[in-house]
């Protein structure tokens, strides 16, 4: 922070700090409300294991004193101890399953709530959003969670169980009792201390394990050009770098292991060293039995695993309420674009086209003090085709935005046929407008399910249709498994022009009232985009559309052409009247066009 | 936890595969074998400690308490404290020595896989995929590291643990050694098959966790395209969908362990019970002493315990071993472009001769070039167009040498390109890719990837000579800037401009251009054309062309079609001839502003 903050300011960020802090604890305890009767379960399941776990060595005491030194019923102590075995068997089974059991299903829980949310957030917020900060709350913040939850159970009886060994040893012989506890807390407290330690440092290893796998990527991503240049040895001495530097993290996560762990297991064995020595000579003096003595023994056991638990998961608590801090921090974001109260609806297709669109007075801005629509008014006739154009940053693709709802103006209003988008449910305005957007985004999914995106119980005969007329139909045909074919990320690699056909056919299965191209075509070979703009004009024909251009190519798919100027309408008309009366029209063009044309010119 | 790997059936290794990895291993781990032999001497003798306790105690108790000898139990005491005292000091020492030799086994690991990953041609990286690839070098190599820092020592010490235990167990007494024996099979068979479920486990929920973080991925990217359809619920109902099975496979894999876990828990007590039963017996019958009874009750966890973890160590050490495997095939193969050993340097200037090639990619079923034959003169420009996979790229890229061809051979001034120096052919055969690839770092950082020497006149001089100084200027910190990931903070324009000032940094005789299919910013697009045209000046240039404009300027057009030159000749000449040249100008030019 190289800001200085005032001391109110300090104050107030504290306070919200505070509030979060208390929010995401209020989140927590919400949804385990949720499964408050199994984890009471789980509960009552610990307490008894801890009480038949705690009653074994009570149990072979008896055995030694009375059954092999008295002669005893030896056969009854050891049925008796095999029962127990039995009894603690299946109890800690069921510990362990209602407790895994139960964080995995608030995980789960919780991550689809978060999704749902994230999914519904205004396009303002997505904006802003690292996709890896979102993901890491959906991943590794809900595990620090999910680790905490595991742990309640577990820690109810570990402490359960400390609490009955302590008395019972207590009740046994206090003196020796207090001899053999005191080595005990600092295995607690070297659990924790240990947890808080080896955490920054293993974030610290990670960290220098991302930075190889940087250098890793990039020379493998990018080896045409290691190669073309030979600069193998140039990445090699990056990557033997970052190598070094894992090595001396890890080193130093290895040096705080090596003093914590040896020491936790030496602790314990100090107690018995006590037990031995202090108890031996009680028993000399006939103060104590044999039998307390080796209960003793088998009680300091007992005690290592749960002192050692209840040590770390004071350091998962702090990490899982981070987390959950974190997580409020997404959940408590209201979206700002949201469905009115009471919502209109768009008038039913008449003889009229319908497919109006009508921007008023529009004031925009994506930051509020730097508007980049002002005063902005234009019409589109219901079944109208329009390109828009004008310089990089002149505000096109806003339109579109504004259209479709994903902002809403600062002032002025956008209207579908006659209706304020306001004033409509979202899914019924979106529903209704069809985008092809500037970078194209297909999912990892089959083709079909990707044509059919916006109405997924579309038939064979539609997605065929659509591919037709947007010239994908013969490469689909051609893919691997046709239709079926799984296209993405992780799927079959398609070409820039092949990809945005996919995507147009998307938009003309939607069958909307207004179809938005927005630079559909510019990575299409340019010997196919011929075609394709021929197949257009079908879909265009008697359908509302607006052709967002960045070449000039595209505006030959237009009726009418608005220029856009420093967030206003400069000029309005056909493409020929604005290239014999617009100077700035001139220009915008020629700023578009290849640098071969301009020499033509 | 309790498992963290898993293997697939297909990775597991064979016995003698396993041999090979773990002696290629320690032949790797040979610089550092005095850490791991001191590592491996420091893990016996804290397991000899952990021993020695019960042992003490019996002691104290036959000979001190029961032989009511107070000195006899002092000695006894004393030497425990003793032994706790060494076990800490080896334990910690084991820690060191072992991490210290771990790490630097995978050091050196990714070192020598990176090395020889860098010595590959491009063949190799058309083969693997880029993202198996940084796998390998991450994750596989990263999976390794939880089994160096705690798998390994639980590894060597549970071994070492069950066999010191049972040879001391038979030494007290043998007959309750056979007791305590009598609960392991038990133990063993149903670790063996927790091992078994819980890999298959284990390899469900990694495939839900990767499916499920993709489908949250995909929905968070693309929240745009659904919002703008409208489509929230049913992404959110697909996404639930996958959620439940995640869940569903986190719930088998916990049900497998509940009752392995649960059979452990009362094989240990169940145990003791037959110890204090057969051995009161034993004890009443005089065949053995109380403190062996008692000690054997505290050795017992000492066999049992190491046999769970063995079990649950084997998952790690198996996905380890086949990750070691995938490792080594990349470090077993073979370059193959690689410097011949009688290598001589290409001279400063020169023709370069394509003679009769042929050329398959590796695994493809049709030849990508056949029997081509073209030539380039010194500082003539040569465009390659023809239709997308028609091998015009394959072509350019063979004649810098990228792959080697079958038949066939590409000379520069006489020389086969096969018997040049690598280091000759790079200063004298510039490529340049579509897109301008950066690397994170400096923009003249960058530039040094064309040549790690060059001082910052000779940068400051190559950006001169493609024009571009005053446009670099106009950045925060001018060529000191940082790019970020992928060159992010510069736009498409811009780092074409390094990768172009790249090759004039090499100040190369033979320029090789992929032009680029989609267009650049406007603003940006004539300043890269203007930086290329000043580039090539005065040097032989082979150009994959994709815009009229460029094919234009060049000498000499070549339409490569169906991996044979169709058509070679100037633009004149070629429309002239009416043909598939002629054709391709016309479609071009219709795709242009319509007028």
């Amino acid at each position: 922070m190289t800001s200085i903050e005032s001391d109110t300011e300090v104050a107030a960020r504290l306070e919200f700090e505070e509030t979060q802090r208390s929010e995401g604890w209020r989140l927590l305890r919400a949804a385990l409300r949720l499964q408050r009767r199994n984890l009471l379960l789980g509960a009552l399941v610990g307490i008894l294991w801890a009480s038949f776990k705690v009653a074994v060595p009570q149990m072979t005491k008896y055995a030694i004193n009375d059954g092999i030194e008295k002669n005893g019923p030896l056969l009854r102590w050891a049925l008796i101890i095999g029962g127990l075995g039995v009894l603690t068997g299946v109890l800690s089974g069921m510990r362990r399953y209602i407790a895994f059991r139960e964080s995995r299903w608030a995980e789960t829980l919780f991550r689809e709530r978060l999704f749902s949310h994230v999914l519904n957030l205004h396009v303002g917020y997505h904006d802003k959003a690292q996709t890896g900060q979102l993901m890491s709350r959906a991943s590794s913040d809900l595990m620090q969670i999910q680790g905490f939850i595991v742990m309640i159970p577990i820690t109810l009886s570990n402490v359960i169980q400390i609490f009955a060994v302590t008395a019972i040893l207590f009740l046994t012989d206090p003196i020796l009792a207090i001899v053999a506890l005191i080595p005990l807390p600092f295995v607690n407290l070297s659990a924790r201390r240990f947890s808080h330690r080896i955490h920054p440092a293993s974030i610290a290893v990670q960290a220098e394990q991302a930075q190889l796998a940087n250098v890793v990527e990039e020379s493998i991503s990018g080896v045409r050009v290691v190669k073309g240049f030979g600069a193998e040895q140039v990445q090699f001495e990056k990557l033997e770098k970052e190598a070094d530097d894992i090595l001396r993290e890890s080193m130093k996560a290895a040096r705080i292991r090596s003093s914590f762990m040896p020491a936790i297991d030496v602790l314990p064995a100090l107690g018995l060293v006590a037990v031995l020595g202090v108890g031996g000579h009680r028993v000399l003096n006939g103060d104590l039995t044999i039998g307390d003595l080796v209960a003793f023994n088998v009680y300091l056991t007992l005690l290592i695993w749960p002192l050692r638990n209840i040590g770390m998961i004071v350091a998962l608590g702090q990490r899982a309420a981070a987390a959950l801090v974190r997580i409020n921090e997404v959940m408590s974001t209201e979206s700002e674009i949201t469905d009115p109260a009471q919502p209109k609806t768009l008038p039913l297709q008449t003889t009229e086209p319908v497919g109006a669109v009508k921007f008023d007075k529009v004031l925009f801005g994506y930051n509020p003090e730097f508007p980049v629509l002002r005063n902005f008014s234009m019409e589109i006739r219901g079944g109208e085709s329009i390109a828009i154009v004008g310089a990089t940053g002149s505000g096109k693709s806003t339109v579109t935005r504004l259209l479709l709802r994903f902002y809403d103006t600062q002032s002025g209003h956008v209207f579908l046929d006659g209706i304020d988008v306001r004033k409509l449910k979202l899914s019924d305005l979106r529903k209704h407008i069809g985008v092809v957007f500037e970078d194209t985004v297909l999912f990892n999914d089959s083709v079909r399910n990707n044509i059919a995106f916006a109405k997924p119980d579309a038939g064979v005969e539609e997605i065929e249709r659509a591919a037709k007329l947007s010239g994908a139909h013969d490469f689909v045909l051609q893919l691997p498994n046709g239709y079926e074919t799984v296209i993405g990320e992780r799927g079959f690699s398609l070409s820039g022009g092949q990809r945005q056909r996919i995507a147009i056919a998307r938009a003309i299965v939607a069958n909307p009232r207004v179809l938005v191209l927005d630079d559909a075509t510019s990575a299409v070979d340019p010997s196919k985009e011929g075609e394709i703009r021929d197949a257009m004009k079908t879909v265009m024909s008697g359908r509302t559309t607006i052709v967002i251009a960045h070449r000039p190519g595209t505006i030959a798919l237009a009726d009418r052409v608005i220029l856009l100027d420093e967030g206003k309408v400069a000029a309005i008309g056909t493409h020929d009247e604005l290239v014999g009366s617009n100077a700035r029209y001139r220009e915008v063009l020629a700023s578009m066009s290849t640098p071969e044309e301009e020499k033509v010119n | 936890m309790w498992s963290q790997g898993g293997v697939t059936d297909e990775d597991r290794l064979s016995r003698a595969q396993a041999r090979t990895v773990i002696g290629r291993v320690f032949k790797m781990a040979a610089p550092f074998r005095k850490t791991m032999y001191v590592a491996f001497a420091c893990v016996c003798a804290t397991t000899l400690c952990a021993l020695a306790g019960p042992l003490l105690v019996r002691r104290g108790i036959d000979l001190g308490i029961r032989g009511n000898d107070p000195a006899s139990l002092n000695v006894s005491v004393g030497v425990y404290l003793l032994v706790a005292l060494i076990a800490y000091v080896f334990g910690r020492a084991q820690f060191l020595y072992l991490n210290r030799t771990g790490e630097s086994f995978l050091r050196v690991l990714r070192l020598a896989v990176f090395r020889q990953m860098q010595r590959q041609s491009m063949a190799f990286y058309d083969r693997n995929k880029a993202g198996v690839l940084v796998a390998r070098m991450t994750a596989d190599i990263e999976s390794m590291a939880e089994l160096v820092q705690w798998g390994l020592l639980q590894f060597l010490a549970a071994g070492m643990l069950i066999v010191f235990a049972l040879v001391l167990l038979a030494t007290l007494s043998w007959q309750l050694t056979i007791v305590a024996l009598l609960v392991m099979p038990i133990l063993i068979a149903a670790s063996v098959k927790f091992q078994r479920d819980s890999n298959k486990a284990y390899l469900t929920v990694r495939d839900r966790v990767g499916a499920n973080l993709s489908a949250l991925q995909e929905g968070i990217t693309t929240v745009r395209v659904i919002q703008a359809y409208a489509q929230e619920e049913e992404t959110i109902r697909k996404f639930t969908k996958s959620n439940r099975e995640l869940f569903k496979s986190h719930e088998h894999s916990v049900r497998v362990s509940t009752w392995y876990f649960a059979l452990i828990e009362f094989g240990g007590v169940f145990a003791s019970a037959l110890i204090i039963g057969i051995g009161g017996w034993l004890v009443h019958r005089g065949d053995v002493t109380l403190g062996t009874v008692v000690a054997f009750t505290l050795l017992l966890s000492s066999l049992f315990d190491p046999v769970q973890q063995l079990s649950q160590l084997y998952n790690t050490v198996q996905s380890a071993g086949a990750a070691l495997n995938k490792l080594f095939q990349i470090l077993d193969a073979k370059p193959e472009v690689d410097e011949h050993p009688g290598a001589v340097a290409l001279p400063l200037s020169g023709e370069l001769v394509v003679n009769g090639i042929d050329f398959t990619y590796s695994g493809a079923e049709n030849r990508a070039l056949q029997s081509v034959s073209i030539s380039v003169g010194v500082g003539e420009k040569l465009a390659l167009v023809g239709p997308t996979g028609a091998g015009k790229s394959t072509l350019a890229k063979l004649m810098a040498r990228l792959y080697d061809p079958q038949v066939g051979s590409v000379s520069y001034g006489g020389i086969d390109l096969k018997m040049a120096t690598m280091s000759s052919l790079r200063e004298r055969i510039v490529v340049v890719p579509q897109e301008g690839f950066l690397f994170n770092g400096t923009i003249r950082d960058n530039l040094r990837i064309a040549r790690s020497t060059a001082n910052d006149e000779e940068i400051d001089a190559a950006i001169a000579a493609i024009g571009a100084t005053e446009h670099f200027a106009t950045l925060p910190d001018g060529l000191d800037t940082e790019v970020r990931e992928r060159g992010s903070r510069l736009s498409a324009g811009e780092r074409q401009l390094v990768a172009l000032a790249r090759a004039a940094l090499v100040d190369p005789a033979v320029l090789v251009l992929d032009e680029a299919t989609s267009n650049l910013d406007p603003g940006t697009e004539a300043e890269v054309e203007h930086a290329l045209e000043r580039l090539m000046a005065g040097r032989t240039v082979i150009v994959v062309a994709h815009r009229l404009s460029t094919v234009q300027r060049a000498d000499h057009i070549a339409v490569i079609a169906d991996a044979q030159v169709a058509e070679y000749g100037t633009h004149a000449e070629l429309i002239a001839k009416g043909g598939r040249y002629s054709a391709l100008a016309a479609a071009w030019q219709k795709s242009q502003v319509s007028r």
